[in-house]
């Protein structure tokens, strides 16, 4: 059942509340005198923060499709909307705690910043193959003016460069595979076009437009071999972007894949959670990118001598170890990613978080110029160390048990080789992440002056760890919101 | 179709894939950007022949009469204008041209191959009022989410294309040329 | 719907020739008698000096950026105008509102002054915060 256009307005508030904050964005810009007034921060804030409110009244439940089957409301969508909201309010306050963006004018990096939060959540939602591109593109474009953001610096606009030439190339891949689908069904509607592909073998064109469809969501979620744009990118853009990147867009890619796969491509009984097609092992084909993905990141993350650097590469691989959770399509296994991601939010927002609090005292981002941070700001030095801590997966931690779904998952359905390749990669990583820590308390500092941090970022700080700290012991709450929110709207 | 309706879209086809050819081959980069100018408006030929009125006059509008002029305001642009001769250097490379090869066998392959369901009896009706209609009411919600895209799109053209700082600025308040 | 199409094809066909009929006949005809100074670039009488190859003053571009923008807006708008009068005012608010968010963007290339050709050297102080 389709409702129509306006009956619709009245679950789509959260959107309108972000597109009205938008448009009071530009009209404060035009109205106001000084551009770098904290007032479109805090104007972004309240947006934000109403519309994730307004998130939180929406039904979740099995769903209904909105807007004549253009998008779908349905628990899944609003995980998505709150998970992206949430990142945005924190990358909001980091923007306002970042030395590089000061002196730039304010108001547009949050027009751009919201208009990426906007298309985050259509794309969550988005159940129509020209919904979904567009807002695709919405997600893409202003992220492309956010990484080049910082104009006079060389690397910002190196940083733009690629992301739009990559991005261009990866959303063009991807449209040839819709317009395969299209061909094949003659209709732009995922769940009829998941209808109108006849069960039984997957033929060549198939096949294509999978592989094709891939190619555009890889690119979002930065999975190997369409990572290629990602550490130029996290090195260029301003941090706070950076930070961003690597969580809103990330989740709302995996939103967007699991949702189209899920629809298209498995069976109409997702209880089971099958393949539908058979003659292709996609498992397989999904397990070796899941695998790849995680030991290029990790192993090209080790040599690492830039903290964004190394950051990105982190990030690649986190995306290969969620990508575990949608190997084999059961809803156990995306539970785990939405599990996973709510952990990874918090512990890589606040990696990124201390970041950019060390680079406003040191302007710098080595790993080098960590050494002795234990003794200059032992606060961010020991917050910085749980976040890295939770990011490897080690026991006491909200990683560990993200990990601990995702393995299981894999293990029971029998895949054991990923879960030994999984395993091993979380070593690997372990080296890397600690060898920060050890920069940061076993090294002497290069100079002894204190680094301050101010109160504002210290209590957000707190906001970090503490459900990093917390969801390593008592996550029962979360995993069982995760296990709600797995209902997709089925057609 | 009747027989010089086929030969008018071979030809048309062939001046697509000739210029677009030319575009990526040419040395210099102004002749590559003029060998656009025929790919595009031969694409719009070809939406022409599949009766896709509306999405030709587009093609015509936005591609040839926008992003050609904005392409060539890039060239001229470039600082290194002067030597045009090394503006637009071809490389041959074996491995990309294999590839590109395998992709555009499997590609057509694919495209001949496969028995698309297609609806009987094409008509070549105008298109454009049924375009707007599906605009109004099932698409309403894609066509309005494109004027957020165009407004953030507008704005980061202007914030980036914009001179900034001192030396630039001075040299934007001369009489442009 | 093709036969349409074949006048605009009769046309493209027609200004071609008409081209290579004109150019050709000069061809033809013309007395060739080449010196230095009839080759050199004709500038309304004086003697051309430098390169014809200049660098574009950035303006354009940014112009042409907006231009595009404007142009594919109206792209979008076209089919709704084809069948505005069918659909009524429902048509109206919808395009309505696709407009309005696309004026928050003129307005804010009207403050920003990028749509000012001509600018002085005595600029309005620049905002606070500007650089």
């Amino acid at each position: 059942m389709f409702l129509g256009n306006l009956e619709s307005l009245k679950y789509f508030l959260p959107e309108l509340a972000i597109t009205a904050t938008i448009l009071l964005l530009v009209a404060a810009h035009v109205a106001s005198k000084n551009r770098r007034s904290a007032a479109p921060a805090l104007l972004s804030l309240a947006g934000v923060g109403a519309s994730l409110l307004l998130v939180g009244l929406l039904p979740g439940g099995p769903g209904t499709s909105l807007f004549e089957g253009m998008v779908a409301l349905d628990g899944f969508a609003v995980f998505f909307k709150a998970l992206t909201a949430l990142a945005t309010i924190v990358v909001v306050a980091m923007s306002m705690d970042s030395a590089e963006l000061k002196d730039k004018s304010q108001a547009e990096y949050y027009i751009f910043l919201l208009s990426v939060l906007l298309g985050m959540f259509l794309l969550a939602a988005a159940t129509d193959i020209v919904m979904l591109y567009l807002s695709l593109e919405l997600v893409s474009i202003p992220s492309y003016l956010l990484a080049g953001y910082l104009k006079g610096r060389a690397r910002s606009t190196e940083a733009s460069m690629k992301y739009v030439v990559y991005g261009a190339t990866a959303s063009g891949v991807m449209i040839y595979g819709f317009s395969l689908l299209f061909g094949l069904t003659g209709t732009t509607h995922i769940g009829e076009i998941g209808r109108g592909l006849a069960l039984g073998k997957a033929t060549l064109p198939m096949f294509l437009a999978a592989a094709m469809v891939t190619v555009g969501f890889g690119y979002k979620i930065a999975a190997v071999p369409f990572h290629m744009w990602s550490p130029d990118v996290y090195e260029g853009a301003p941090t706070p972007v950076t930070a961003f990147l690597s969580v809103g867009p990330k989740a709302a890619g995996f939103a967007v894949l699991v949702r189209f796969f899920y629809t298209v491509f498995a069976t109409p009984d997702a209880a089971a959670g099958m393949w539908k097609f058979s003659s292709v092992d996609w498992p397989l084909l999904f397990a070796v990118l899941s695998a790849v993905t995680m030991t290029v990141g990790n192993l090209v993350a080790i040599n690492q001598k830039n903290v964004k650097r190394l950051l990105a590469y982190s990030s690649i691989a986190h995306a290969g170890y969620m990508l575990m959770g949608f190997v084999l399509l059961t809803p156990v296994g995306l539970r785990a990613i939405l599990f996973y991601l709510v952990v990874y939010l918090f512990m890589n927002l606040g990696a990124f978080y201390v970041v950019i609090l060390v680079a406003n005292g040191t302007r710098s981002e080595e790993i080098s110029d960590y050494s002795g941070l234990g003794s200059r700001a032992p606060f961010a030095a020991v917050a910085l160390s749980v976040f890295l801590f939770a990011l490897t997966g080690i026991p006491p931690f909200s990683g560990f048990i993200g990990k601990v779904y995702l393995f299981a998952e894999v293990i029971n359905r029998g895949v054991y080789w990923l879960a030994v390749v999984a395993a091993l990669n979380s070593v690997v990583s372990l080296y890397y992440y600690a060898r920060i820590v050890k920069v940061m308390f076993l090294e002497d500092p290069r100079e002894s002056a204190v680094l301050p941090v101010p109160a504002f970022p210290r209590a957000m700080l707190c906001l970090l760890v503490l459900p990093t700290l917390v969801l390593g012991v008592y996550w029962e709450p979360v995993i069982r919101v995760a296990a709600d929110s797995v209902k997709l709207l089925a057609f | 179709m009747t027989g010089p309706a086929d030969l008018i879209f071979y030809f048309v086809a062939a001046l697509t894939v000739a210029s677009a050819i030319l575009v990526a081959t040419l040395p210099n980069i102004i002749y590559s950007a003029v060998a656009l100018l025929f790919s595009f408006a031969g694409v719009a030929g070809l939406y022409v022949f599949v009766s896709a009125d509306f999405l030709a006059a587009t093609q015509v509008l936005v591609y040839v009469g926008g992003i050609l002029i904005l392409i060539l305001f890039a060239v001229f642009l470039s600082n290194r204008i002067s030597t045009v001769k090394i503006s637009n250097p071809v490389h041959f490379n074996w491995q990309a041209a294999l590839l590109c090869l395998a992709l555009f066998g499997v590609l057509s392959y694919t495209a001949v191959s496969t028995k698309f369901p297609v609806k009987p009896g094409l008509s070549y009706q105008p298109t454009t009022a049924e375009i707007g209609e599906l605009l109004m009411t099932r698409y309403l919600l894609p066509f309005e989410v494109a004027s957020v895209l165009l407004l953030a799109a507008l704005i980061g053209a202007a914030l980036l294309s914009r001179p900034e700082g001192e030396k630039e600025r001075s040299a934007d308040m001369e009489e442009p040329k | 719907m093709l036969t349409e199409f074949a006048t605009v094809l009769v046309f493209i066909v027609l200004g071609a020739a008409t081209v290579a009929l004109m150019l050709g006949v000069s061809r033809l005809l013309q007395p060739r008698n080449p010196t230095a100074v009839k080759l050199s670039t004709y500038e309304c009488g004086e003697v051309p000096f430098g390169s014809s190859w200049v660098q574009f003053n950035i303006r354009f571009y940014v112009i042409a950026l907006i231009f595009i923008i404007f142009d594919v807006e109206v792209a979008l708008l076209y089919p709704w105008a084809v069948v505005f009068q069918r659909l009524g005012l429902l048509a109206f608010v919808e395009a309505f509102i696709f407009i309005v968010i696309l004026l928050a963007g003129l307005a804010y290339l009207w403050k920003e002054g990028d749509l000012d050709w001509v600018r002085t050297m005595q600029e309005t102080p620049p905002r606070k915060g500007e650089r």
